[in-house]
């Protein structure tokens, strides 16, 4: 099926209102926290206080004297309910390999040791205060031991991760110019503004789970599996979800003792985790250290390149990002070594959060750039067109397509970069110093199996159903806008289905694969049905008698051949029987793997995660990519440091829908100043715990740190990626940002500052 | 999974708790509710969890985020800093009630324009804030807008958007009234 071929409507790239607008901005829309049913009860959790250690007792009698109690989970009286559910990055589902209440082992500080139903929240929340924990505690590890990183603790389990070529030690040696530097950056969490809630409810033996989700069908599956039943006994039900960022991906260890609380009472049962608990119910970006060198020669050209990474993770899990399989690619290079390691923390496994590998490791990277700008005395934006690559430096496969320097023209100009004065310091405003800086944006292509079922009515309405998420990017205006394009009608007769585990199954919303699996999905569904009408109507006596069939298309609400003759598509519908007709498709990604092919629709349907990455796409490597200038203001005195001012130009193949595609990079920027400038989660190294659990603690931007801006969509065109030559851009957006901020500080201070995020002590 | 053991409940005179009921009429959208509540319950929700108004949203449930903002005689509120019981004979409006039905509010229609949310789950705190932010005349400058909506965070940022959603319905709504 060749849906590559673009037909008519003009439909696919087309700025359009988000379809779903009205339902939001009216309150009428729907979010899994929002479900309310009839004779609910309510739990609230209680958290462990120690990071490492075991529950000695439970003192219940005053929790359960609170009146309205009407249970109290334990490991004492729920242990061997949950059953295990493999972790999701050893081919599971779970956030993480420990069972929820299992037994009276402490992993970490704010683990679920207990969760109380009663008939009200109140009395829940009440009682679960009451709820006495005694345990014995043992010393617990914070993170990393000191600022500067440790030896080597583990190796790595996933292969391909540490990318290396040449000899680049020696090659460093020999450089006549060099950057030895190490980089860091904070442990992070999601914060989304829906809480994690979860409403179980059964209904016999089948279960129906409400709970922001952005993968409903590792959901259903994962929870199936810890409950020990049949996955078609799970419905996994999410059509809205009120921000997830990675964090709502995995299968946390509160569902599944929602669902046993709501089978013990035979009532639904509806979890809000607070804000707080949040911070531990969840998954987080763990803190990460780099080691980076640099070596080129005069001219600029890299010669050598190293890069070492530290990272956080659990004691049970061993968690990673590599991001070093990105920055290993993206510059000229004929020596590169890597490496990363993992340190084991008392701390909850960390899980993806918003461009997991690339916003820590392309920060420093790009942070190194910078500084081997400034030792060159070259323009940063010089230095990166030099060291411009067409292939991987590691095996020279050529990028599917690659904009990056159309991408810095574009940003530069808009920004007016010609016009800085490259000296530190020198850029001065009144009281402010100004500072001007750039990075590199990048984000792999990746492509993922999903499934699509379209119907189209003899009225030209049409139904899309598929199991993927709109966590806010836009999907169901994506997905409506390739329908309407491939059927030929116009975007309101087109009704989306998402977010629930009984439509056809879609990869999760992760690693910005959705728009480019799911509509190619949906326009493979619709292409199908565009050849069953065509074939039948050629073959009729009707008009279209004769005419070939390939060349017929759909267009507003007819079939028309090349040769100029048409008709309606309610003659052609009646021809295969009454009423709509069902297209379904079963998307494969062209350049998936062999065992993808073999086993991806396999995977997919049991909610496990397969997905081909940009680095392993056949012959070739796929990335997006952009370029990000920011303006910087540092107070002269105070020291206050303020981003008054963001470009940023990316180019990420065909753009299905411009409008909300332009927030999702809008909104990624400013998650890049977020990282450069605000946010931190801080631990209490003496008891390994989080300490600023709130959003009035954990830094995140607000309204008037923002001022203006822009987005410039750079066309591209790339037929290697998939049919659609779509790129995700979900995550590009705030990658390589931290490092821009981090750079415009230097051109304004003179300060390098190397540990984000960057705050007002670091520049006194 | 086995059957369900209910726990030993305690004798009645062993029983306690801080559950104070009350009985209150809320006057919603125009539309007056009789309810038997306990006195801890917030606004935010009484709203959600017994009159399914779950336009409104809880974010952090500690006012901090501007998810749950609703008006209270016609000014904005963090409803989930509000007990229930301390709004009997007001007049509570929501998202759900800020345009006659079927409608949009100016607000709305300027949001929905200038694709001014993404999750959405902000974003009727955002409205109600911004709707008041207009009518008490703090939003007649682009840095008074940044300003007095810094209450009402947006995740996924949203922001430059939502001052140039404000900046149209403010013209809208000043139309409206004039
Ligand atoms: S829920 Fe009320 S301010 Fe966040
Ligand atoms: S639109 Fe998602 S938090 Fe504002």
């Amino acid at each position: 099926m060749n849906v590559s071929a673009r037909a008519e409507g003009g439909m696919i790239g087309r700025p359009t209102p988000r379809i779903d607008g009205r339902l939001k901005v009216t309150g009428a829309a729907r979010y899994p926290s929002d479900v309310i049913l009839e004779d609910t009860a309510y739990a609230f959790l209680v958290m462990s206080t120690i990071a490492r250690g075991r529950i000695k007792e439970f003192d219940l009698t005053e929790a359960q004297a609170v009146d309205g109690v009407l249970d109290i989970l334990t490991y004492e009286n729920t242990k061997g309910k949950v059953r295990k559910s493999r972790y999701f990055m050893r081919g599971g589902y779970a956030a993480s390999s420990v069972v929820p209440l299992e037994s009276p082992k402490i992993w970490h500080d704010g683990q679920i040791v207990a969760m109380v139903v009663a008939e009200t929240y109140e009395a829940a929340r009440e009682a679960a205060y009451k709820v006495r924990v005694e345990s014995s505690a043992r010393e617990a590890a914070p993170g990393f031991d000191e600022r500067r990183p440790q030896p080597r603790q583990t190796p790595h389990i996933f292969a391909g991760s540490e990318p290396q070529v040449g000899d680049a030690e020696t090659a460093f040696q020999d450089s006549d110019v060099q950057i030895d530097a190490y980089y860091t950056t904070p442990t992070q969490h999601h914060n989304a503004i829906e809480l994690y809630t979860t409403t179980c409810v059964w209904s016999g033996d089948q279960l129906t789970v409400h709970e922001p989700s952005q993968y409903v069908h590792g959901l259903k599956n994962g929870l199936a599996k810890q409950l020990g039943i049949k996955p078609e006994k799970v419905r996994a039900v999410s059509p809205f979800i009120g921000g997830a960022f990675g964090a709502k991906a995995a299968l946390t260890s509160r569902t599944a003792l929602v669902a046993i609380a709501a089978k013990r009472l035979n009532r639904p049962v509806k979890l809000v985790a607070t804000r707080q608990q949040g911070f531990t119910v969840s998954t987080y970006r763990a803190e990460t250290q780099h080691h980076i060198k640099l070596g080129a020669d005069r001219s600029g050209r890299l010669m050598s390149l190293s890069h070492e990474g530290w990272e956080v993770s659990s004691r049970s899990d061993d968690y990673k990002v590599a991001g070093t399989e990105t920055t290993a690619l993206l510059y000229a290079c004929p020596n590169v070594f890597t490496r990363v390691n993992i340190v084991h923390a008392d701390r909850s496994t960390p899980g993806f959060m918003r461009s997991p590998a690339e916003v820590p490791y392309v920060f420093a990277l790009e942070s190194a750039m910078d500084e081997l700008a400034a030792a060159l005395s070259m323009d940063p934006v010089e230095l990166r067109r030099i060291n411009d690559t067409r292939v991987s430096p590691i095996d020279q496969k050529p990028f599917s397509s690659r904009s990056l320097r159309t991408c810095y023209d574009r940003a530069a100009e808009a920004f007016g970069w010609s016009k800085r004065n490259p000296v530190p310091g020198s850029m001065q405003d009144g009281e402010w110093l100004v500072g001007w800086g750039c990075a590199t944006a990048c984000y792999p292509t990746n492509v993922a199996p999903a499934e699509a079922r379209v119907t189209l009515a003899p009225n030209g309405t049409a139904r899309v159903q598929t199991a993927g998420h709109d966590l806010g990017t836009g999907a169901y205006t994506a997905i409506a806008l390739t329908a309407a394009e491939f059927l030929g009608v116009s975007l309101e007769s087109i009704n989306v289905e998402l977010g629930d585990s009984t439509l056809p199954p879609a990869p999760v919303a992760g690693g910005s694969n959705a728009t480019a699996s799911i509509c190619n999905a949906v326009a493979q569904a619709c292409e199908d049905i565009r050849d069953r009408l065509a074939r039948a109507a050629v073959q009729s006596g009707g008009a279209l008698r004769g005419a070939d069939a390939t060349s017929i298309r759909l267009s507003r609400g007819a079939l028309v051949s090349a040769d100029g003759r048409s008709e309606e598509l309610k003659e052609s519908l009646s021809r295969l029987g009454f009423g709509p007709i069902e297209g379904f498709s079963k998307y494969v990604p062209e350049v998936a793997s062999l065992p993808i092919r073999i086993m991806g629709h396999t995977l997919l349907s049991r909610g496990l995660p397969v997905m081909t990455i940009g680095t392993s796409a056949g012959d070739h490597v796929q990335y997006a990519f952009g370029a990000e200038f920011v303006e910087v203001r540092v107070h002269e005195r105070t020291r206050e440091i303020r981003v008054p001012r963001l470009v940023g130009a990316f180019a990420a193949g065909r753009i299905v829908s411009p409008t909300t595609a332009r927030s999702q990079l809008l909104g990624a920027l400013i998650w890049g100043v977020a990282s450069a400038l605000h946010e931190e989660t801080e631990i209490d190294e003496r008891v390994t715990r989080y300490v600023n659990k709130d959003l009035a603690d954990y830094m995140i931007p607000v309204n008037a740190d923002i001022r203006d801006v822009e987005v410039i969509l750079v066309p591209e065109e790339d037929h290697k990626v998939n049919a659609l030559g779509i790129k995700g851009l979900g995550e590009l957006g705030n990658v390589g940002t931290n490092a821009a901020i981090a750079n415009a500080v230097y051109h304004a201070t003179g300060r390098r500052i190397r540990d984000l995020p960057i705050r007002i002590e670091d520049l006194l | 999974m086995d059957t369900y053991s209910p726990l030993k409940t305690p004798s009645l005179s062993q029983r306690n708790g801080s559950m104070t009921a009350v009985n209150l009429v809320l006057s919603v959208n125009g539309r007056d509710y009789r309810l038997t509540l306990d006195a801890r319950v917030t606004l935010l929700d009484a709203l959600r969890e017994q009159l399914s108004l779950t336009g409104t949203k809880k974010g952090c449930d500690q006012g901090q985020c501007g998810a749950c903002t609703v008006h209270v005689d016609g000014r904005r509120i963090l409803s989930c800093l509000t007990l229930a019981a301390s709004v009997e004979g007001k007049a509570i409006t929501t998202i759900e009630g800020l345009a006659d039905e079927g409608g949009l509010h100016p607000m709305q229609q300027a949001f929905m324009d200038h694709d001014a949310f993404q999750c959405g789950y902000c974003t009727p705190g955002q409205i109600m804030s911004a709707v008041a932010c207009v009518t008490e005349g703090l939003a007649e400058t682009d840095d008074d807008i940044r300003e007095y909506m810094s209450g009402n965070l947006c995740r996924c940022a949203a922001y430059p958007n939502i001052v140039a959603a404000i900046k149209q319905a403010r013209i809208d709504m000043q139309r409206g009234r004039s």
